[in-house]
C-alpha cells in the first residue's frame, strides 16, 4: 500500500544496485569513494553510445546483457587506473582525488559533442544513423525464448502466460531489473563472506594489522574497488537500459554518488543489502510527499480530508493552510529526507539493517533464514557466520 | 595530407596565441583577472581550512552557507539601494551588510557545531562528513523553498543583486598598461585584507594562540586549562560567517551571483583550494588559491581566444588537484597528521 509504483520500484532497484556497489567498497574496507558515480557514469554511458553504434568495434545490436559486461569491463579498467594513484592516500584525502577524477570526467563528456547532438543533456538509445534502435533484452543471449525486452515504452508485455499471467511491459522490466540485481546481489555477497570479504573488514578496522598479519591491503583494496566498479557500471547500464537515454547529471555529477552515500547510511552502512531497503525508503518517502504520490501520496490525502474552512486559514504572514502545503511539501522531498539523513546519522548510525540486525542479533537472523533456506546464502552480516 | 594541414592550422593558431598572449597589455590584464579569482578562491575556502586545521570536521555544508551568504547579503541590498542611491552610500551599505551577514552566519555555524557535530567527535571522522552533507541537502532545499515562494528565480542568478552594486565597479578601470574590470580590484583588495585579518588573529591575537595550540595538540591544550569544545564552537562559527562574506562578494560578480547551485559552485572549488594547499594549513591555502585562479584566468583566456574547448577552466582545477595529489599526496604544505583529537 506504501510501496511506490512500479516505475519507481525499478529506480530502487537499480540505483539499489549501485548503492551496494559503493557500500561493497566504501562500507567494507572504509574508503570513501566519493568519486563511485563515475563508474556508474561509465556503464549507462558505454550502453547508450554502443547501442547508437558509436563504441568501435562493438556491434549496435549487440546483446545488451553483454554491452553491461563490456562497460563493467571498461569500469574496472577505469577503476584500477584511478585506483593505484587514489589508494595511496586515506580519509578525507581518498574521498577527495575520487571525487577530482570523477569531475574531470563529469566536465569532460558534459562538454564531448561525440556522444551526441547536446551533451549537456545527454544522448537517447536512437540506433545509428541508418537503422533502427536496438531493444534491450534481458535473458540467455542468442535463445530468443529466453528473452525480454526491458524499457518502459519499448519493453516486452506479457499476456496470459500458464493462463493467468499478465504483465505490462513496466511491470516485465521490473522482474528483469530484479534479476540481474539479484544476481548481482548475490554475486557480491559470495565475495563479501568469502575470506575476501574478510579481509576487507579486517582492513576498516586496523589496517597496519591486516599488513602485519601478511595480507597485502593495497591490493585487496584494489581488487575491493575493481569489484565495486564493475558492478557500478552493471547498475549504470541497467539504469541506461531502463530509461533509455542517460545524462551527465543523473550519471556522473558528484551528487549522484551523494544519493548513493544517503541510501547507504539509511539502510546502514557495511550491510550489503542496507542501501537496497535505503533507497526504497528514501524514493517511498520522495513519492509520498509527491504531488500524485501513487502510492497514497500525502497531498492528495491532505487535500481530500482537511474541511475547507481549515484550508482556507490563515496563518503567519497571510499565508493559508492550502498555500503553506503547496510551498512546503510539493516537490521538496529532498528537505525531509536530509533531516531524515542527518537525524540518522545522529541517532541510528547503524542504519535501518544495520539496527535491525544488532536487535535481534545477527546469528538469530542468519540462523532464522538459515532454517528456511536449506541451500544458498545465510542472510546475515559478515560477523554471522564464523564457520568460513 | 588533409591530417597534416589541420595540424599546421591548429599549430600556426596556437603560435598567433602565443604571441598574443605574450603581449604585456594581456598579460597584465590576465593576472588582474586571476589574482580576482584568486581573491574569491581564498574567500570561499578560508573558513573551511580554519575549521579544518582545528577540528579535522571537513565541512560539506561550507557552500550552502557560501550560498545563504550571497542571498542574505542580495536581500540587504536589494531592499536599501534603489535607482539614485549614490556609489559611496552602496559601498558603506555593502560593509554594513557585510557585518550582518557575518553575524547571521556565524550564529548558524554555532548552532550547528553546538546542536549537530558536538554529538559526533566520539565517532570515526566520517561521521562528521556525512553530518555536514545531510545539513547542505536541508539548507539547500530550505532556501529553494523560500526563493520558490518569493518568486525569486532559484536557478538562474538574482538580477536584483547583480545590479546594487556601485558604478565604479562596472565600469573599466585604466591601470596604463591595460583597462580591467573595477570589480576585479575591488576583490583583489578584499582578497588582501582577508588574508592579513586571519593571519593577524591567527598570529597577534590571544586567541589566535589558542587555536594554533588546539590544532596541535587539542589534549595538551585541554590539559592546560583551555575548554577546547569552546574554541571548537568559536572557529565553527568564525569559519561560517566568513563563507557568509565571501557569498556576499560574490553575489555582486555576473560569474557567480546569488543562486542555489551556488552552493555546489562553490564548495567544489574551495575544497580543492583547500586539499591542494594541504588541508589545515591557512598558508597553503592563500599559495593554492592563488595557484588554482592563476590558471584558472590562464586557460580562461585561452579558451575565448584560441582553443575551442569549452571546458577547459573547469577541468583545469580538478585536473590541478589530481596532479596535486599525485605528485605530493599531503597537499603542498600539508601535515602527516591535522586535526588531532
Amino acid at each position: 500500500m506504501f510501496l511506490p509504483d512500479v516505475d519507481t520500484m525499478t529506480a530502487v532497484l537499480y540505483f539499489g544496485l549501485f548503492a551496494m556497489s559503493f557500500d561493497f567498497v566504501s562500507g567494507y574496507t572504509g574508503y570513501l569513494s566519493f568519486g563511485h558515480a563515475v563508474f556508474y557514469g561509465t556503464g549507462a554511458y558505454f550502453v547508450v553510445l554502443a547501442a547508437n553504434g558509436k563504441v568501435p568495434l562493438v556491434p549496435y545490436d549487440a546483446p545488451f546483457l553483454l554491452l553491461v559486461v563490456l562497460g563493467g569491463v571498461l569500469a574496472v579498467v577505469l577503476s584500477l587506473l584511478i585506483g593505484v594513484v587514489s589508494f595511496r592516500l586515506s580519509g578525507v584525502y581518498f574521498a577527495m582525488i575520487t571525487l577530482g577524477f570523477s569531475q574531470v570526467l563529469y566536465v569532460f563528456v558534459r562538454d564531448w559533442d561525440y556522444v551526441g547532438s547536446s551533451p549537456r543533456d545527454g544522448p537517447a538509445v536512437v540506433g545509428p544513423p541508418d537503422a533502427v534502435a536496438p531493444s534491450f533484452n534481458v535473458g540467455i543471449p542468442g535463445v530468443d525464448a529466453l528473452n525480454l525486452a526491458i524499457g518502459g515504452l519499448a519493453g516486452d508485455s506479457i499476456e496470459g502466460l500458464f493462463g493467468v499471467v499478465n504483465l505490462s511491459s513496466t511491470e516485465v522490466t521490473y522482474f528483469m531489473a530484479g534479476l540481474v540485481v539479484l544476481v548481482c546481489y548475490f554475486a557480491m555477497q559470495r565475495l563479501v563472506h568469502s575470506p575476501f570479504g574478510r579481509v576487507m573488514v579486517a582492513i576498516r578496522e586496523n589496517e597496519e594489522r591486516a599488513e602485519a598479519v601478511g595480507y597485502d591491503p593495497f591490493r585487496y583494496k584494489l581488487a575491493a574497488f575493481a569489484v565495486s566498479a564493475f558492478f557500478a557500471a552493471v547498475a549504470g547500464g541497467l539504469f541506461a537500459g531502463v530509461r533509455r537515454s542517460v545524462s551527465p547529471d543523473n550519471s556522473l555529477f558528484f551528487l549522484v554518488t551523494g544519493d548513493a552515500l544517503l541510501a547507504s547510511i539509511i539502510g546502514g552502512f557495511g550491510t550489503l543489502a542496507g542501501p537496497l531497503y535505503g533507497r526504497l525508503f528514501d524514493e517511498s518517502v520522495r513519492e509520498f510527499l509527491s504531488k500524485e504520490g501513487a502510492g497514497g501520496g500525502l497531498l492528495p490525502y491532505l487535500r481530500n480530508t482537511l474541511p475547507e474552512g481549515v484550508l482556507q486559514t490563515e496563518t503567519i504572514g497571510g499565508l493559508t493552510v492550502q498555500e503553506g502545503i503547496g510551498a512546503f511539501l510539493n516537490g521538496h522531498a529532498a528537505l525531509y529526507i536530509g533531516i531524515l539523513f542527518v537525524l540518522f546519522v545522529l541517532y541510528v548510525p547503524n542504519g535501518i539493517l544495520g539496527t535491525v540486525r544488532d536487535r535481534l542479533g545477527a546469528t538469530t537472523v542468519a540462523k532464522w533464514a538459515g532454517a528456511r533456506l536449506t541451500s544458498g546464502g545465510d542472510g546475515g552480516s559478515v560477523r554471522a557466520s564464523s564457520e568460513d | 595530407m588533409t591530417g597534416l594541414g589541420i595540424d599546421l592550422v591548429v599549430a600556426q593558431s596556437l603560435v598567433d596565441g602565443l604571441g598574443q598572449f605574450l603581449r604585456p597589455s594581456t598579460l597584465f590584464s590576465v593576472l588582474v583577472d586571476g589574482l580576482a579569482k584568486s581573491a574569491l578562491f581564498l574567500m570561499i575556502a578560508t573558513g573551511l581550512t580554519l575549521i579544518f586545521g582545528l577540528m579535522g570536521v571537513l565541512n560539506f555544508a561550507h557552500g550552502s552557507l557560501t550560498m545563504i551568504g550571497a542571498y542574505l547579503g542580495g536581500l540587504i541590498m536589494v531592499l536599501t539601494v534603489s535607482q539614485g542611491t549614490p556609489n559611496g552610500t552602496r559601498l558603506a551599505v555593502f560593509f554594513v551588510g557585510l557585518f550582518v551577514v557575518f553575524g547571521v552566519l556565524a550564529a548558524l555555524g554555532g548552532v550547528i557545531e553546538v546542536g549537530l557535530i558536538r554529538p559526533l567527535y566520539d565517532r570515526p571522522p566520517i561521521y562528521q562528513i556525512l553530518l555536514t552533507f545531510g545539513v547542505t541537502l536541508v539548507l539547500d532545499e530550505l532556501v529553494r523553498i523560500v526563493t520558490l515562494f518569493y518568486d525569486i528565480q532559484p536557478v538562474a542568478d538574482w538580477q536584483a543583486a547583480l545590479g546594487t552594486k556601485p558604478t565604479w565597479f562596472t565600469d573599466p578601470v585604466d591601470l596604463g598598461l591595460a583597462s580591467v574590470r573595477g570589480l576585479a580590484l575591488f576583490e583583489i583588495l578584499f582578497g588582501v585584507a582577508t588574508v592579513v585579518a586571519v593571519w593577524a588573529f591567527l598570529n597577534r591575537t590571544r586567541y589566535g594562540l589558542v587555536v594554533r595550540a588546539g590544532s596541535e595538540d587539542s589534549e595538551m591544550t585541554e590539559a592546560l586549562g583551555i575548554d577546547v569544545r569552546r574554541v571548537f564552537t568559536v572557529v565553527f562559527a568564525l569559519g561560517a560567517g566568513i563563507a557568509g562574506v565571501a557569498g556576499m562578494l560574490l553575489m555582486w560578480d555576473k560569474n557567480w551571483g546569488a543562486s542555489v547551485p551556488l552552493a555546489a559552485e562553490t564548495l567544489l572549488p574551495a575544497f580543492v583550494v583547500v586539499i591542494v594547499g594541504g588541508l589545515g594549513t591557512f598558508r597553503g591555502t592563500v599559495y593554492a588559491a592563488l595557484i588554482v585562479g592563476l590558471a584558472d584566468a590562464v586557460t580562461t583566456w585561452w579558451f575565448i581566444n584560441v582553443v575551442d574547448l569549452t571546458f577547459l577552466p573547469e577541468v583545469v582545477v580538478f585536473a590541478i588537484l589530481v596532479l596535486v595529489l599525485v605528485v605530493k599526496p599531503r597537499g603542498l604544505f600539508g601535515l602527516a597528521e591535522v586535526g588531532g583529537h
